[in-house]
């Protein structure tokens, strides 16, 4: 069996799979045997943390890949969340024996090719649940009485900037491996995943880095500033755009200042700086407008307080943080579960990168949900905004129709 | 030389705390954590930025009622409205709010800690203001805004008391460390 095959017969097969895109190198990294999963929650998850300060991967392959759902993330904040009725995991870490690199040819760097050829079975036939009609919670009417509750908010000082999620969601089965690769032809994006599993399976085209971390140094790279391509034809125009726009560039701004204090709480003195400010970069039906960020660790820096300091990402809540938290935890009622929480991996403390999970689709529970969100401005009405989540959900939509 | 950051679980205090900590040893705490013991070591209290209202936070009132005649205090953000609170001043909404904005600024001859007439730009993030007339006797109006002229720095001329709206630890504030600066190196 050649390596092209193998991996043919690995997505068609029933195995346990996460593919994640590494953009800078412009290929995706698949991975695979797994000798340890972790289901992570609030009991667990300082021990987890506190192991992997002291784990180093030695191997190609082995690191620590997986996600922080957004309710462990709050929990994490000694913040109250809303009970989910069916038991999603809050957070789940895989070790992986296997790791292909998927590019213009394909390589594979594994513990034993004969035990992963042998590992392959094919997948049974789905049931083939027919397509549904899309759900989509809270209801323009529910949607309006909260975003009018925020702007309260917002005029007495208690939030500043809040981003309000809804969740879109139907049932039908989906091919997960198949699904992803095509999702990827139109719209790539730099921090798409897909996690495939018998319990769940995830698929994401986030944009969105929350931190990379290499030696000593840590980088995040906010977006701050949505326009849609049909309106601007250009890099250039976006650019203008974001500049001209009041609204866009204030987000902008708070949230730079936001991610700024968030790394400086795990950094040296004066070590944060500004790389890039406000770049525009492009999507399929979209323009962002980004942020780079950067700052020199503490020496003795443990996982625990960076992923307190930075997780759940900023820029997809508001700020101040931790009081946007509690006033969307208060008003939302359906648990956000993967929706803003992170995804990434792990390799040792002086390696690690991790995205902010949006743009996804949870498959869980015989149930698709996509979460989008938007926020909550002044001289805005909360049908705009409506609006604006649903085009920020159309990329997922299509493919659930 | 000892400060004390009293966080109000913003989420610019550590930009600020950055800016604070080449001027001595930095503590932060939780504004529901502090102890009196702690406050009575430091040298520098400092109120931070952070959601609400003054009213939101009777423990800061307190601390910056029981200490505002034997330590430095420095207000911003939240903190300066904390300050102007604790002087009798009344806290209220402004037409337009400010979060996120970088707007031009102005001093007084009333200012002890900075020159007299002198245009900074800053940046702003509050969506509350002091409602004036604000009288009292000790605490002046020291900066306002070029464009709403609502007030932007309180100086106090009997103690060692300075409160800024604006945030010097914001990266639309140029040069923010000078603001800081002159208020720690202030003598009364």
């Amino acid at each position: 069996m050649n390596n092209s095959a193998i991996l043919k017969s690995l997505l068609a097969s029933d195995k346990d799979i996460i593919i994640y895109r590494n953009s800078e190198k412009n290929n995706f990294e698949l991975y695979t045997d797994f000798i340890e999963k972790i289901n992570l929650n609030i009991n667990n998850l300082d021990k987890f943390l506190n192991k992997l300060d002291k784990f180093k991967a030695k191997k190609k392959y082995d690191c620590y890949i997986g996600f922080f759902g957004y309710e462990l993330l709050c929990k994490n904040l000694n913040l109250t969340v809303n009970k989910d009725k069916h038991a999603f995991p809050e957070g789940v870490f895989f070790r992986p024996q296997t790791k292909i690199v998927i590019d213009s040819k394909i390589d594979i760097f594994t513990k034993s090719k004969l035990d992963l050829i042998k590992s392959l079975k094919p997948l049974k036939n789905s049931k083939n649940i027919s397509k549904n009609k899309i759900k989509v919670s809270p209801s323009v009417e529910n949607y309006e009485k909260i975003f009018n509750k925020f702007k309260k908010n917002i005029k007495a000082g208690e939030t500043y900037q809040i981003k309000i999620a809804q969740k879109y969601s139907n049932k039908k089965d989906l091919d997960i491996a198949k699904l992803f690769f095509q999702l990827m032809k139109k719209n790539l994006s730099p921090e798409s995943f897909c996690i495939r599993t018998k319990e769940f399976n995830v698929i994401s085209c986030s944009p969105e880095n929350l931190f990379k971390v290499k030696g000593n140094k840590i980088v995040t790279s906010p977006i701050a500033g949505t326009v849609s391509r049909k309106k601007i034809k250009s890099t250039k125009q976006a650019r203008q755009f974001f500049e001209n726009n009041q609204k866009e560039d204030k987000e902008h701004n708070m949230i730079v200042d936001l991610e700024r204090n968030d790394l400086s709480r795990i950094t040296k003195p004066s070590s944060v700086k500004i790389q890039k400010l406000k770049f525009v970069q492009k999507y399929q039906y979209i323009y962002h407008n980004v942020s780079d960020i950067s700052g020199t660790l503490h020496e003795k820096v443990k996982l625990s307080q960076i992923v307190k300091a930075m997780m759940p990402g900023g820029s997809v809540i508001g700020c101040p943080k931790i009081n946007t938290l509690k006033l969307l935890n208060k008003e939302e009622k359906e648990p956000r579960r993967i929706y803003t929480g992170s995804f990434g991996y792990f390799r040792s403390i002086k390696d690690m990168s991790f995205n902010i999970i949006i743009r996804s689709i949870l498959n869980f529970n015989n149930n698709n949900e996509v979460f989008v969100a938007s926020g909550v401005i002044l001289d805005s009405t909360a049908k705009n905004e409506y609006h604006e989540n649903f085009l920020k959900a159309k990329s997922l939509l299509d493919l659930l129709k | 030389m000892k400060l004390l950051l009293i966080d109000h679980e913003d989420s610019f205090t550590y930009n600020l705390a950055h800016l604070l900590s080449s001027f001595g040893k930095l503590e932060v705490k939780n504004y529901y954590d502090v102890k009196e013991s702690t406050v009575k070591k430091s040298d520098i209290i400092i109120f931070s930025p952070g959601p609400g209202k003054p009213l939101d936070y009777p423990i800061s009132l307190e601390i910056y009622e029981k200490f505002k005649t034997k330590k430095k205090i420095i207000g911003i953000c939240l903190g300066f409205q904390l300050i102007a609170n604790g002087e009798g001043g009344i806290i209220s909404k402004q037409e337009k709010i400010f979060h996120g904005y970088q707007t031009y600024i102005r001093t007084n001859n009333k200012s002890l800690r900075f020159p007299n007439n002198h245009m900074y730009q800053v940046g702003r993030y509050h969506s509350l203001k002091l409602k004036e007339p604000f009288d009292s006797s000790s605490m002046h109006i020291t900066m306002r805004c070029e464009e709403t002229n609502v007030a932007m720095c309180l100086e106090s001329h009997t103690n060692d008391i300075c409160g800024l709206q604006f945030h010097p630890d914001s990266f639309l504030t140029p040069n923010g460390k000078q603001f800081i600066s002159k208020i720690i190196q202030f003598k009364k």
